[in-house]
């Protein structure tokens, strides 16, 4: 297909048209910046083509803002050899024209005859949509679609298989993809196509299959169940009649009354057996009794001996104990002695050891006293000087301060007196030899001079008085001051009480001597007497006293010293000896009282004893009692060895009843009684339920409703598995199927392959690029830096899916053209994402093409162009006159 | 001259589960209808009783209907009816028979005996021995005690018995509910009529066993027949008459097509079926593409003719020639996949391969006529 002539008026921004001519049969490069109407172009052209002329879905192909329009579009193509111009008018005025080599065609009639030859569809109604493209969508990039090839082979894919299978021949199966599907969908009808699990009728008849074979499940159950109560049924009958027939409760009683009558005989026995006992009981307490007293008898005789015996040793006890006691008196006395003779020498020893000790103390007494006396006079001596010292002190006390404020009025008078004189009126004289003048009534005479040091009147005689007052105020405020501080002075000198300061100097250095006297008193005082004078008075006066009383006490003494002096500790050790014998022997001697003493009762006890046994045993009555008693005894004897017997007789014929044994026969028998009747009333009441319920049972056509059952599920499951069966096989079929068409899809595709590699050579050498049944590329192998690289399409990066983009609809086109298709290549701004290298080679590819297809390329970037070997056409310049002066922008 | 009917194995109720509900259905209903030709035949022959040897229902518990269809069955013969329990309806604590009681769905002219005591019927001076089951199986002769029953002088001695004869039954060795084989001879029975083999059998010249009056099953053993048995006196051999009764004819056929005349013969032999034909057809061997076809048609047709047809084709095989490939113009990879598949028939997965052939044969064919 060869496209010569374009012209598109009154679309979009073209009001007034534009006109492609003499296109190449080869390259085409048009270029224009953006909005120049590349892809205006690119949508009349598509418009032309795909849109019914009659669609009112085309509004977009108007110029904005107009309405009333027609956008207008022709073509010239030449196809086989052919001349063919389509004419195609929208909105406004919907009309299509075609002619071919001359002939005419128009309206629907046109259309069709276009699509079929290029290989698209048209929508029934509204507009054309990408699933309708076929392979113009295929071939006509639009912009920004280079990459995305997918959906653009899957709309062609029926005519890029077509025009391979023609280049096949007759490899490919005639309608094989037709049966394939309708085998798929048949298979569909029983399997899901993903899990090949059952669905719609076989999952639904699976499930009816198992369902209805449950509900057998349980009709089986219940129908055994059924059996069982019939057999259960008949059993119980079959008891209950031989229960009816043989009675066997009636014997059981019958054994249990005489059972019962047995245990009653017996437990007669057992009563009388303990009467029996009882009264022999009694006749041994009797005997015992009897022989108690006979016993007693016996025992006064020996009672007598006994207490004839015991009477002789207590007596014996009695002089043993006595003698004892008196051995001890003597003891006694002994120690009482030796003990008074320590006490006295004791005495004495302690009387001149406490003579000793007065002794000494007083010596000391004196000793003390005399000390202290001498202190005292000491003491004494110092406080009247103490005394005189604060008499001289307290008449002239003088402060050192003073003597300091004295000292300093001092020195301040001397200069004053200095400053006054230096400021005084000199007045200097030199009389003559009797020149006599009186100044202030003093008598000048011959030569001399004197301060004035106030108004002074200087008599001259004969001459008058002379009146001098010294200039200046300085001089009477000195004297006034002068005079101030000398009335202040002799005031402190007379407080004082001194008429000069050396006076009052001489007074504080006597002053300070009698302090530091007065302060060595004190000392001294406070070492004699440091609780004070009359603390030492007082301990004069107590020792003074203590000895008199130590004196007193010496004198109370009555034993003399003697000579040696006795050892108080022997004395006492020996004393506290014997004070401790003397209480041991005064304990033993008690003891032995007591022993006496108690010897003594013990002996009248035995002998009143003694004297009341042997008056029993002489008592008058005692043998006839005696006689009576053996009597007694013997009869007793008898009666009990007559009761024994009995006993044993009774004993001996209930060993042989066994009673308990009886009584066991008789609960067993009456529990095996009960037990049979309850057993035969249960059975009964279980018999009749069991009837109830088997004709209730039996009513529902258990047997007959299974059979039903058994029936439905036999012929559901046969329906199963001829489902199964046909499922299988269409499994089998359908994975034959594919299998082949695979193999040979694959064959198929090795033409395409061949192209492909073609342009794929140029642009990365050594690469592969895989295609998918749809005939689109899936992955690309390549060699690479860690040897073989695979990756799928889809992850390849937007550039060089891109490329691939281009290169698979150039290889495409070269399939379809080999099939006798039309071809014509449109790229709008593709490849703009292409590096310069790549974009090197692309033009190579492009190149190439042309020498089997149209290419018409629109692109905004002339320069990435210009070595494209062919002269670029600006589509500004195509713009016919006028255009700019109608357009409103 | 007596002349009695003996019928045994009426299997009342029993399901047909091998078939569609339809087919089942009406060969349920068949047995209704045996009973009910069984009572004309009883009153076009006057026989004086008819002797029903056991099992005249399938199960226990049969719906309450049912149980009334069979007795009103009966009302076609006013004489007695003389029947035992057998081991399918066997009279146990809680039975059919009970519940046929309880329902009084018993006509007057029925005698049932439900217990081993000789029933006398004056009028035609016979007293029948029954031997009912009471038991689903029992290992003992229950007509044990037809030796030592005493009858009264010139009356007819009739045993009826449901079970095995031992010695004479290949499938009977070992089975319950045995009956000895001298049993006629011993007891000095005039005609001993016994049930539970589902063909008319002669076990001797007194001992007959009469089968069931309608076939339940595809066994070539003359069922669907009941007795004419005619006593003249005591101690005389009776006649005894087979009769037809059964309607539906159960038929079980293996055939094998190698040649194009086995197909031929097949087809005539399908075209003869009719609608009280119950067959199972097994077919083996191999055909191509276009007598598959034709059997194809043929079995639809026979289908729609015979009462039941059920056909096992897992042992036949397709072998599709040169020309079915063409008529079927599978060309390319199609081609490829029929002779694949062609091959793996004679695989472990034959039957499958087989299906799928047919499958594809049949969705090639329907794309034909549709280009057609």
């Amino acid at each position: 297909m060869r496209l010569s002539k374009l012209r598109v008026e009154q679309f979009k921004q073209f009001r007034s048209g534009i006109e492609l001519d003499h296109l190449d049969p080869g390259l085409n490069l048009f270029t224009g910046p953006n909005e120049a109407g590349k892809s205006t172009l690119v949508a009349a052209i598509r418009a032309a083509f795909f849109e019914r002329h009659r669609s009112s879905n085309v509004d977009d192909l108007r110029p904005w803002g107009e309405s009333g329009v027609a956008p207008t579009v022709m073509l010239e193509f030449e196809l086989d050899g052919r001349f063919y111009r389509l004419t195609k008018s929208f909105l406004a005025r919907k009309r299509c024209e075609l002619l071919i080599d001359g002939e005419r065609f128009e309206g629907d009639d046109a259309e069709e005859r276009i699509k079929d030859l290029l290989g698209f569809q048209q929508p029934s109604r509204g507009a054309s949509k990408a699933e309708h493209w076929g392979i113009p969508g295929l071939l006509w990039i639009r912009q920004g679609d280079a990459q995305e090839i997918r959906p653009a082979v899957e709309h062609a894919t029926d005519q890029l298989r077509g025009a391979l299978e023609r280049s096949l021949g007759e490899v490919a199966a005639s309608g094989g993809d037709e049966l394939i599907s309708r085998v798929e969908a048949l298979r569909l009808e029983l399997l899901t196509a993903a899990t090949g699990k059952p669905r719609g009728e076989f999952e639904r008849a699976l499930k009816q299959r198992d369902a209805l074979s449950t509900q057998l499940a349980e009709l089986d159950e219940q129908i055994s169940r059924y059996r069982q109560r019939v057999d259960e049924l008949a059993r119980l009958r079959a008891e209950h009649q031989r229960d009816q027939r043989e009675a066997p409760s009636r014997a059981l009683r019958e054994r249990l009354e005489a059972a019962e009558d047995q245990l009653r005989q017996a437990h007669e026995r057992q009563r009388r057996l303990a009467d029996e006992r009882l009264r022999a009981g009694q006749i041994e307490a009797r005997i015992r009794l009897l022989r108690e007293r006979l016993e007693s008898f016996a025992a006064q005789r020996l009672a007598v001996d006994e207490r004839r015996q015991a009477l002789t040793l207590s007596t014996q006890a009695l002089a043993s104990a006595n003698a004892e006691l008196i051995a001890w008196r003597g003891r006694l006395e002994q120690v009482d002695r030796a003990r008074r003779l320590s006490r006295d020498q004791l005495r004495q020893a302690r009387q001149q050891a406490s003579r000793a000790q007065l002794t000494q103390r007083i010596e000391r007494l004196d000793d003390e006293l005399d000390q202290r006396q001498r202190r005292l006079v000491q003491v004494e001596t110092a406080g009247q000087r103490a005394r005189q010292l604060t008499e001289l002190r307290g008449s002239n006390a003088i402060e050192a301060s003073e003597v300091e404020a004295l000292r300093a009025e001092q020195a301040r008078l001397r200069e004053l007196e200095i400053e006054r004189r230096a400021a005084a009126t000199l007045l200097d004289f030199t009389l003559d030899e009797h020149g006599r003048i009186e100044l202030d009534g003093e008598a000048l005479e011959g030569q001399g001079e004197r301060r004035l040091l106030g108004p002074a009147t200087l008599r001259l005689p004969g001459l008058g008085v002379l009146r001098i007052i010294p200039g200046g105020a300085n001089l009477s405020s000195l004297g006034a001051r002068h005079r101030e501080l000398s009335e202040l002075h002799a005031e402190r000198l007379a407080k004082l009480g001194v008429d000069s300061l050396h006076r009052a100097e001489a007074c504080l250095v006597e002053q300070r001597e009698l302090d530091s006297e007065a302060r060595a008193l004190e000392a001294t005082l406070a070492a004699l007497a440091p609780a004070g004078v009359e603390a030492l008075r007082e301990e004069c006066a107590a020792r003074r006293q203590e000895r008199e009383t130590l004196i007193r006490t010496l004198a109370e003494l009555t034993t003399e010293a003697r000579e040696p002096a006795l050892d108080i500790a022997a004395v006492e050790a020996e004393d506290e000896r014997l004070d401790g014998e003397l209480r041991e022997v005064d304990q033993a001697l008690r003891q032995a009282q007591l022993r006496a003493s108690r010897a003594q009762v013990q002996c009248d006890i035995d002998e009143r004893e003694l004297a009341t046994a042997q008056a029993a045993l002489e008592a008058p009555e005692r043998t006839a009692r005696l006689d009576a008693g053996h009597r007694e005894e013997a009869e007793a004897n008898a009666e009990l060895a007559t009761q024994l017997a009995r006993i044993e007789a009774l004993e001996r014929k209930l060993e042989a009843d066994q009673p308990d044994i009886i009584a066991q026969d008789v609960e067993r028998l009456k529990r095996s009684v009960q037990q049979h009747e309850r057993r035969f009333a249960e059975r009964r009441e279980a018999m009749t339920r069991l009837e109830v319920e088997l004709e209730s049972l039996g009513a529902q056509g258990l047997e007959e409703r299974r059979a039903e059952l058994a029936r439905d599920l036999a012929q559901l499951t046969r329906r199963c598995d001829e489902l199964e069966r046909r499922a299988r096989a269409l499994d089998l079929l359908l994975e034959r199927l594919r299998d082949k068409r695979q193999r040979l899809t694959q064959r198929l595709q090795a033409p395409l392959v061949h192209h492909l590699e073609r342009y794929l050579r140029l642009l990365l050498p050594e690469a592969r690029l895989e295609l998918d049944e749809g005939l689109a590329p899936v992955s690309l192998t390549r060699p690479g830096a860690h040897g073989v690289e695979h990756g799928d399409f889809d992850q390849l990066s937007f550039g060089a899916r891109e490329q691939m983009g281009v290169i698979s609809r150039l290889a495409y086109a070269d399939l379809l053209k080999e099939a006798g298709r039309p071809t014509l290549l449109i790229l709008d701004d593709a490849l703009v994402h292409a590096d310069e290298s790549r974009l090197a080679q692309m033009k190579r590819v492009l190149f190439d093409a042309a020498t089997r297809h149209q290419l018409l390329i629109f692109s905004c970037h002339p320069e990435a162009w210009a070595d494209l070997g062919v002269a670029e056409r600006r589509i500004p310049d195509l713009v016919h006159a006028g255009q700019g002066a109608s357009t409103r922008y | 001259m007596i002349r009695l009917l003996h019928t045994a194995d009426w299997q009342i109720g029993k399901p047909f589960g091998q078939f569609e509900p339809d087919e089942a259905v009406l060969l349920s209903e068949a047995r209704f209808l045996a009973v009910e030709r069984l009572a004309m035949l009883a009153t076009e022959h006057q026989v004086d009783a008819v002797l029903v040897a056991g099992d005249v229902f399938d199960a226990q518990t049969v719906a309450d209907k049912t149980l009334h269809r069979l007795f009103n069955a009966l009302a076609g013969f006013p004489g007695p009816w003389v029947m035992i329990p057998g081991n399918h309806d066997a009279a146990l604590a809680e039975s059919v028979w009970r519940r046929a009681e309880r329902l009084d769905a018993l006509p007057a002219n029925l005698h049932l005996c439900l217990r081993p005591e000789p029933l006398h019927l004056e009028a035609a001076n016979l007293v029948v021995l029954p031997a009912p089951l009471t038991q689903r199986h029992t290992y003992q002769d229950l007509t044990d005690w037809f030796d030592l029953a005493a009858t009264p002088e010139g009356a007819l001695r009739i045993g009826l018995a449901h079970g095995s004869v031992e010695g004479i039954l290949i499938e009977a060795i070992d089975s319950p509910n045995p009956i000895a084989l001298d049993r006629a001879d011993k007891a000095r029975l005039d005609y001993l009529a016994l049930g539970d083999w589902h063909g008319a059998k002669r076990i001797d010249a007194r001992s007959w066993y009469a089968g069931t009056p309608e076939p339940d099953r595809f066994k070539a053993n003359d069922a669907g027949r009941a007795l004419l048995v005619e006593l003249d006196a005591p101690g005389i051999e009776p006649r005894v008459t087979q009769l037809e009764t059964g309607r539906y004819r159960w038929r079980q056929e293996t055939r094998t097509l190698r040649v194009a005349s086995d197909l031929d013969a097949l087809l005539e032999w399908l075209g003869a079926l009719g609608g009280d034909d119950v067959v199972a057809l097994i077919l083996e061997g191999s055909l191509d593409l276009a007598a598959h076809r034709r059997l194809e048609i043929a079995l639809g047709q026979a289908r729609g003719r015979a009462r039941s047809l059920r056909v096992d084709t897992q042992a036949l095989r397709l072998e599709p020639t040169v020309e079915d490939l063409d008529a079927l113009a599978a060309d390319g990879y199609v081609g490829e996949v029929i002779d694949e598949l062609r091959e793996q028939q004679g695989g472990s997965d034959g039957a499958v391969a087989r299906d799928a052939l047919a499958l594809l044969a049949g969705l090639l064919d329907e794309r034909r006529e549709k280009r057609a």
